[in-house]
């Protein structure tokens, strides 16, 4: 029954060109054992009754939390933990809403093999490639989980690190770091979602502080809370339209 | 043949055979010359240390000279013989051979409070028991988003004039091994992902660093740990010298230690890489918990004993038999996956999930080392309810979260120690303890920061309740003979 009504999303998904999958959940663990970091994880969006493999997220959930679920059916018919995967997808968990924790056996479904994510970043060993001239004026754009500040492993770092690696590279004379947040609430599964005014601020001044700690100079760096900013389409933030309001933009000027 | 003669003649056996078996326990002062290879026995085999660089003369050196009013140096808590840390063993002995009157003793943090009569035994009783030394901190820190209240007080040392009331806490911890430094210092790489930023900065040269030195992570650098370490456990009142400072960093970073032989011959015999001398050749920093990491030079964690994967029928059976369960412990090591929960810096706020399945070696990740590559600030629970053991000889504090509530603990927490929260003033860090070498194990019981597992099998039955990991009796076997090859 359950890969019929993941066949259905994917059928619906087929139809509507994957349209962008938005809903609040108490996460659901399936425990596969496929090698590490093999569990899955399911979701079931409340309005359409549907339960959704979201495992593929870099950031995974918590199942002693809600979370805000954002992301779009994957065109593959796999089905390696019991529901229709989504992917890309993206994972908030509102700690601010608990829910009770579930576990659920792996019933015969087999979870994925854990592979390195494509975002992953090279040891300090590894030199970086060096910026080549002409320089021009560049920004950079960091996203960010709901409510959330940190710098998500194998995915946000990843654009901090290339980032840097530019900024180090090229004649820099400044970075404005502006950040953004999604103040504009927005409607998901019947809770009007939106983000505190100052967010924007400090998203921008933990970014600012992760480039100090890069070593750029504190003198070079000019903060400033761009409120919301809206919808913008990046590939870095998986062109999910909702998760590309909550970002941080690096603009580094060059001198001429 | 004179009887003065004989008397002599005897004497000068007895000084020879003193020679040979020189005492265990290193004095502050005495001048010895440190070799460049040293071994001590121990119930599983022999202590190995080397001295990269060669031999060294202590007389005069700060590391192994009194520096303070107790008598004391540094190496009183680090010892050779218990791999550059302490062991209780080693406590309880110089208890009886000193009549507690070593410098170990020293009321400041050899008691359990300085305020108790120091001629009793039960005076002491967290440092002969648990191998534990009073670390004092200053309380509350800048910025914090918790408050401690002290629920209980066995020691007498977090209440009148010591405690929250008066700007202090007092945990206890056990002395980390000083020895195999450069792993401890390495960057693998550029970003702490339990924080989601890049590594912390040395606050006097804005330089990166590691993030791995300390149980609490209160000293980024060797030089601010050991300026710590003068004005606390050696009560200096002047600050060590530039020179002083460059000479403990210069043993510090020249001095390695593993067990170098295990009861059944050596451990880098057959093929095998254990002991000291391959820390000292090996490039530290080294992601091991990936076989086919990129660029890695140095193989999975613990393939050291990969070679005793492969049967050897003409070796006599014990030792056969340990060689192939040292190289099974390796496997299970990394292999045996278990469902890793609530734990803060694994399962918040990295992303990795709650729960996630993993195995040791998913922050035991540093091949040769057994620490974290990146800094490793995780709260596995030792020292925090509903997690550790019973220790009612400890003080037990309730932590309230003021801010948001601790994502596993939630808003009131009680802990033995708060561990990385005494540093940050953070309620998310909590009972997050820096994990540390897994070198040297045999010789330096007991283990995890508050002494909580007298042996290696308490450790393993620690982890195999407290995440019910379901280890076979074979898997515990097997692991503890690793950690007695370590």
């Amino acid at each position: 029954m359950k890969r019929v009504v993941a066949l259905m999303a994917l059928l619906a998904a087929s139809a509507g060109a994957a349209a962008e999958v938005n809903f609040i959940t108490c996460p659901v663990y399936r425990d596969t054992d496929n090698g590490r970091k093999s569990g899955c994880w399911l979701g079931e969006d409340p309005a359409s009754g549907i339960r959704y493999d979201i495992t593929q997220s870099a950031a995974k959930p918590d199942w002693n939390f809600a979370v805000l679920v954002e992301g779009r059916v994957a065109a593959s018919p796999d089905d390696p933990c019991g529901g229709a995967v989504l992917d890309p997808v993206r994972v908030s968990i509102l700690l601010d809403q608990p829910c009770t924790r579930h576990m659920i056996p792996a019933e015969g479904f087999k979870g994925r093999k854990y592979v390195l994510p494509k975002r992953n970043i090279d040891p300090l060993s590894v030199v970086r490639a060096k910026p080549q001239p002409p320089f021009a004026t560049r920004s950079f754009r960091l996203f960010f989980d709901w409510n959330s500040d940190f710098i998500a492993y194998q995915r946000e770092d990843h654009s901090l690190d290339m980032a840097i690696a530019w900024i180090r590279g090229a004649p820099v004379r400044s970075l404005t770091v502006t950040g953004y947040a999604a103040t504009t609430p927005f409607n998901v599964s019947g809770q009007a979602m939106a983000e505190e005014k100052g967010m924007g601020q400090i998203r921008a001044d933990h970014v600012a502080e992760a480039l100090y700690r890069l070593g750029i100079p504190k003198a070079k760096i000019v903060t400033r809370n761009g409120g919301d900013g809206g919808v913008i389409a990046d590939a870095l933030a998986d062109d999910l339209p909702q998760a590309s309001r909550r970002r941080v933009e690096i603009v580094a000027e060059v001198a001429e | 043949m004179t009887l003065r003669a004989v008397a002599l003649a005897l004497g000068a056996l007895l000084a020879i055979g003193a020679a040979k078996a020189p005492e265990r326990w290193w004095s502050p002062g005495e001048g010895r010359v440190f070799p460049a290879q040293l071994t001590y026995p121990n119930a599983d085999g022999e202590l190995g240390l080397v001295l990269t660089g060669g031999a060294m003369p202590t007389r005069g050196h700060p590391f192994f000279e009194p520096l303070g009013p107790d008598g004391r140096a540094c190496v009183t808590c680090h010892q050779p013989a218990d791999s550059m840390s302490l062991s209780v063993a080693s406590v309880q002995e110089r208890w009886i051979a000193t009549k507690g009157r070593d410098p170990l003793f020293a009321a400041y943090d050899g008691s359990n409070c300085p305020g108790l009569p120091q001629g009793e035994r039960a005076s002491h009783s967290l440092l002969l028991d648990h191998g534990l030394i009073r670390v004092e901190r200053a309380w509350p820190v800048a910025g914090t988003d918790m408050s401690v209240e002290v629920v209980r007080d066995p020691t007498r040392c977090n209440s009148g004039e010591y405690g929250p009331e008066k700007g202090k806490i007092s945990v206890y911890r056990r002395p980390r091994p000083v020895a195999n430094m450069k792993y401890l210092l390495a960057m693998g790489f550029a970003y702490d992902p339990k924080a989601g930023m890049p590594l912390p900065l040395d606050p006097e040269t804005g330089q990166p660093v590691s993030g791995n030195l300390m149980a609490d992570g209160r000293a980024l650098t060797l030089k601010i740990q050991m300026e710590d370490a003068a004005a606390t456990h050696l009560r200096m009142v002047r600050h060590l010298t530039p020179q002083q400072i460059a000479q403990i960093t210069d043993f510090e970073m020249r001095i390695y230690s593993a067990q170098v032989k295990g009861p059944h011959g050596m451990l880098n015999a057959g093929g095998a890489k254990g002991g000291p001398q391959t820390l000292a050749d090996s490039i530290p920093g080294q992601l091991g918990s990936i076989s086919n990491q990129p660029n890695s030079v140095s193989g999975p964690v613990w393939s050291e004993f990969a070679a005793w994967e492969k049967d050897d029928p003409a070796l006599p059976e014990a030792e056969r038999a340990f060689r192939k369960s040292v190289a099974r412990g390796a496997r299970v090591f990394r292999e045996k996956m278990f469902l890793i929960s609530d734990s803060a810096g694994i399962n918040s706020p990295v992303g990795f999930g709650n729960p996630v399945r993993n195995s040791c070696v998913f922050c035991h990740n540093m091949t040769q080392m057994g620490n974290d590559v990146a800094p490793g600030q995780v709260d596995l629970g030792t020292t925090t309810l509903p997690f550790a053991d019973p220790q009612p000889d400890l003080p037990l504090f309730r932590i309230t979260c003021r801010g948001k509530p601790h994502p596993h603990y939630g808003r009131t927490i009680l802990t033995h120690d708060p561990g990385y929260a005494l540093t940050t003033g953070k309620c998310a860090d909590v009972g997050k303890i820096t994990l540390q070498s897994n070198r040297g194990l045999a010789a330096r019981a007991p283990y995890f920061s508050n002494g909580m597992a007298k042996d290696l099998r308490g450790i393993i039955d620690y982890y195999d309740r407290r995440y019910s990991i379901g280890y076979t009796e074979q898997d515990k076997q097997d692991l503890v003979n690793l950690m007695r090859a370590l």
